[in-house]
């Protein structure tokens, strides 16, 4: 078989695929994004007990393998009488991942700040609120612009752990799988598409956020 | 005649870090209008007093009077306070994020509430005052030190502070922008701002103080008129100190 | 300068006065609370679902459990050892290759990183195990699965040396040129050594990502500690604790070899060069 006929026999499954990827990548990092504010948030109060569950989500998110917690999440959790759609438990999965190393992006980008412009802010009067919504949070979201691209990439690259479950529609290394299993002659050509799209869109998404981060980039 | 309320006003302070006794039993007036400089060897506490002023460093015991008013010790209050006493820090910390007149403007708009075009115009005076106005849409990255200095004295001037801290302005700047930064503060003193200057600068201290605090191991050691001060001083400690400085 | 030196974490708030202490008080009170009613809960869910019972984890008590499971993680050892050490030797080729002056070398250097960079390991791992038999190409389970992991390392490790040799000062290439040595001896001797060096915190943190690939393992049937896993489930009908077992051992491992990594940084004054801290593309 070659491209055309490929394409002919998988070409709207391979959209499918590709449309469940991304939007997989998208609702996945939106969420994560969010759950990393929040870890963030608890793990820089002054709430003892908050530092210790945010500080420990984050030890344990960034150093399980995406396929075991894929995998408790799957098969595991249902167990405990929590049983998840297909596609959510790959969800709940990269999520949990992505906002570990969504946590730690900004808390580096906090560290950045340095305790000298937190002094300064306090001198000139500015209260708690005000110097963490002009001074800190600003500067910790601009400097996290280029690690929060390549959680972007690495995100939709977690996504591919969507080909452990039986999902519907699958999505690109799932779809893979599937067509090279059924067929037994096709050699690597579904394995370079969904490669090239992979690639295609990690650069693409590298690109943008080279752009951004040289807008908002705050030189020290 | 009756005494006027000082600007600044310690009693009895006293502060530990750890086994540390870094701030004993001090007490120091401040009056309207005064130029204190404080002066002695490293970790004689002299930074760590200055910063408790506006606290920046908190006290074990003791009193901070502000124009005779005990410092408050959170929130709104003591918000309010700090906006009334202007500080400028040894590494200058100018917001990175920030344009230099937003640096400027950014207080006088967030706690004083200016009209952003008053905050600007008022800014940019204050910039040209210190000889950086043309600066004024650079980031702080694109100064230099001595610039940058000048900007954060700019900076806590916009606030129309009751007085000045200075925590060794110009131990960070290289030889030959120190001047810059000693010019503005001269000026300051002569237009009567009230200062604390924690400082290295001993012609500094000279010319412009009205008195010299010597502090060693957390005590004042001896306080007086920079002349009674450097040409005659009464402890051993500060001979010692001033014969170390001269010595090189 | 005060005498002592604060973290970010702590320099956001200040030193708290009476009104502020005690309401942070009564917060951490409050939180204390809602954190042992969710670990409670997740307790309550065990219980009520039979997963506490003694017969679920007996088996940890057999030391022949404990041996499968050391097994297990020895297979993992292999592979991420091998597969780590393939990708040290690929990485530097291709950073090599990349700044190596040549054009169509750079180009062709910097498409296979980005590719790897780029393209998921599950997906790599397929392709040896699924597209590569179709050609006649038969490999061992163990080469199917530390092939493709080598390979997604060996791309974020060329960045990796990159990011090193950039590190190292622009005078010691000087210096090196004007003593009369090759450009290529100059990179070899002089550079390389110092930019390895400056990398080792950064090696070993990729460790890490190595180890977590390794997991996939059970795809081609490799004996490594997810797939002994899944051997003493079928064994102890304890698909749980199991699981939950072996989760905390990888995590521990990572957390390990983390630690260990910021350790050498701290002590090198090397940063660690991630994924996150270099540019995309």
């Amino acid at each position: 078989m070659d491209y055309a006929g490929l394409f002919a026999a998988y070409g709207d499954k391979y959209l499918l695929a590709v449309f469940e990827t991304l939007s997989m990548t998208a609702v996945c990092f939106a969420i994560a994004m969010v759950l990393s504010v929040l870890i963030t948030v608890m793990r820089v109060s002054p709430i003892k007990p908050l530092r210790l569950v945010g500080d420990l989500y984050v030890q344990v998110f960034r150093n399980i393998p995406g396929v075991a917690l894929l995998i408790i999440v799957a098969y595991a959790l249902p167990y405990l009488k929590v049983t998840l759609p297909w596609k959510t438990c790959v969800e709940v999965a990269v999520v949990l991942l992505a906002s570990a190393f969504g946590s730690e992006n900004f808390m580096t980008g906090i560290n950045a700040i340095g305790v000298g412009q937190i002094e300064a802010a306090r001198s000139i009067g500015l209260t708690f609120t005000q110097t963490m919504t002009k001074i800190v949070i600003p500067q910790a979201l601009r400097s996290a612009v280029l690690p929060m691209t390549n959680l972007l990439i690495a995100t939709m690259l977690t996504t591919a752990l969507g080909s452990q479950v039986p999902l519907n529609p699958q999505e690109l290394t799932g779809l893979v799988s599937y067509i090279t299993t059924r067929e037994t002659a096709i050699g690597i050509l579904p394995f370079t598409v969904s490669a090239v799209v992979y690639a295609g869109f990690s650069v693409l998404m590298g690109l943008a956020g080279n752009a951004i981060d040289k807008r908002v980039r705050v030189i020290r | 005649m009756p005494t006027q309320t000082p600007v600044i006003e310690m009693r009895h302070v006293d502060k530990h870090y750890g086994p540390l006794h870094v701030l004993q039993d001090i007490n120091l007036s401040v009056d309207k209008g005064e130029v204190v400089v404080l002066i002695g060897p490293s970790g004689s506490g002299k930074s760590t007093l200055c910063r408790t002023i506006n606290r920046l460093e908190t006290i074990d015991s003791g009193e901070i009077l502000i124009e005779g008013e005990p410092l408050p010790q959170e929130g709104k209050q003591l918000a309010q306070m700090r906006a009334e006493i202007g500080m400028v820090f040894q590494s200058f910390n100018l917001f990175a994020h920030k344009t230099i007149l937003d640096n400027v403007t950014l207080g006088p708009r967030e706690v004083l509430k200016t009209p952003k075009d008053v905050a600007e115009r008022e800014a940019m005076e204050l910039l040209a005052r210190v000889g950086v106005e043309a600066q004024a849409h650079k980031v702080p990255a694109q100064l230099s030190g001595g610039q940058q200095q000048r900007v954060a004295i700019a900076r806590s001037l916009a606030m129309h502070p009751k007085a000045m801290l200075f925590d060794e302005p110009t131990s960070a700047l290289d030889p030959e922008m120190i001047n810059e930064v000693l010019e503005v503060m001269v000026e300051l003193a002569r237009e009567g701002m009230t200062m604390v200057v924690v400082t290295h600068e001993m012609n500094f201290a000279r010319r412009v103080s009205n008195r010299v605090v010597f502090m060693a191991d957390g005590q004042i050691v001896e306080e007086g008129t920079p002349d009674e001060f450097f040409d005659h001083p009464k402890s051993l400690r500060a001979k010692d100190f001033l014969d170390s400085i001269r010595g090189h | 300068m005060s005498a002592h030196t604060v973290s970010m974490r702590d320099a956001l708030y200040e030193e708290p006065g009476p009104k502020t202490r005690r309401r942070t008080r009564i917060v951490t009170a409050v939180s204390l609370v809602l954190v042992a009613v969710g670990v409670g809960f997740v307790v309550r869910q065990f219980y009520i679902t039979g997963q506490l019972d003694a017969k679920y984890w007996s088996f940890f008590l057999r030391p022949s459990t404990w041996l499968y499971i050391a097994g297990g993680f020895l297979g993992t050892l292999r592979v991420a050892a091998v597969a780590g050490a393939i990708a040290l030797v690929l990485g530097i080729l291709l950073m090599l290759a990349r700044t190596s002056g040549v054009k169509p070398l750079a180009a062709i250097a910097r498409v296979i990183t980005d590719f790897f960079r780029g393209v998921p390991s599950l997906l790599l791992i397929y392709f040896f195990y699924l597209a590569l038999p179709q050609y006649g190409l038969r490999i061992s389970a163990f080469w199917m699965i530390t092939l493709p992991v080598a390979l997604a390392a060996s791309g974020v490790l060329a960045e990796v040396f990159r990011a090193g040799v950039n590190a190292v000062p622009r005078g010691q290439t000087e210096a090196a040129l004007s003593i009369g040595l090759t450009p290529g001896k100059t990179m070899i001797k002089i550079v390389l050594p110092q930019a390895l060096r400056i990398v080792v915190p950064s090696l070993i943190s990729q460790l890490v990502v190595v180890v977590k690939d390794t997991t996939v393992a059970y795809v081609v049937s490799y004996p490594d500690l997810m797939q002994n896993a899944r051997v003493l489930i079928t064994n102890n009908d304890a698909l749980v604790q199991v699981y939950f077992v072996v989760a905390i051992l990888y995590v521990l491992v990572n957390f390990a070899i983390n630690q260990l990594s910021i350790y050498m940084a701290r002590r090198s004054g090397n940063p660690i060069i991630s994924r996150a801290t270099e540019n995309p593309t």
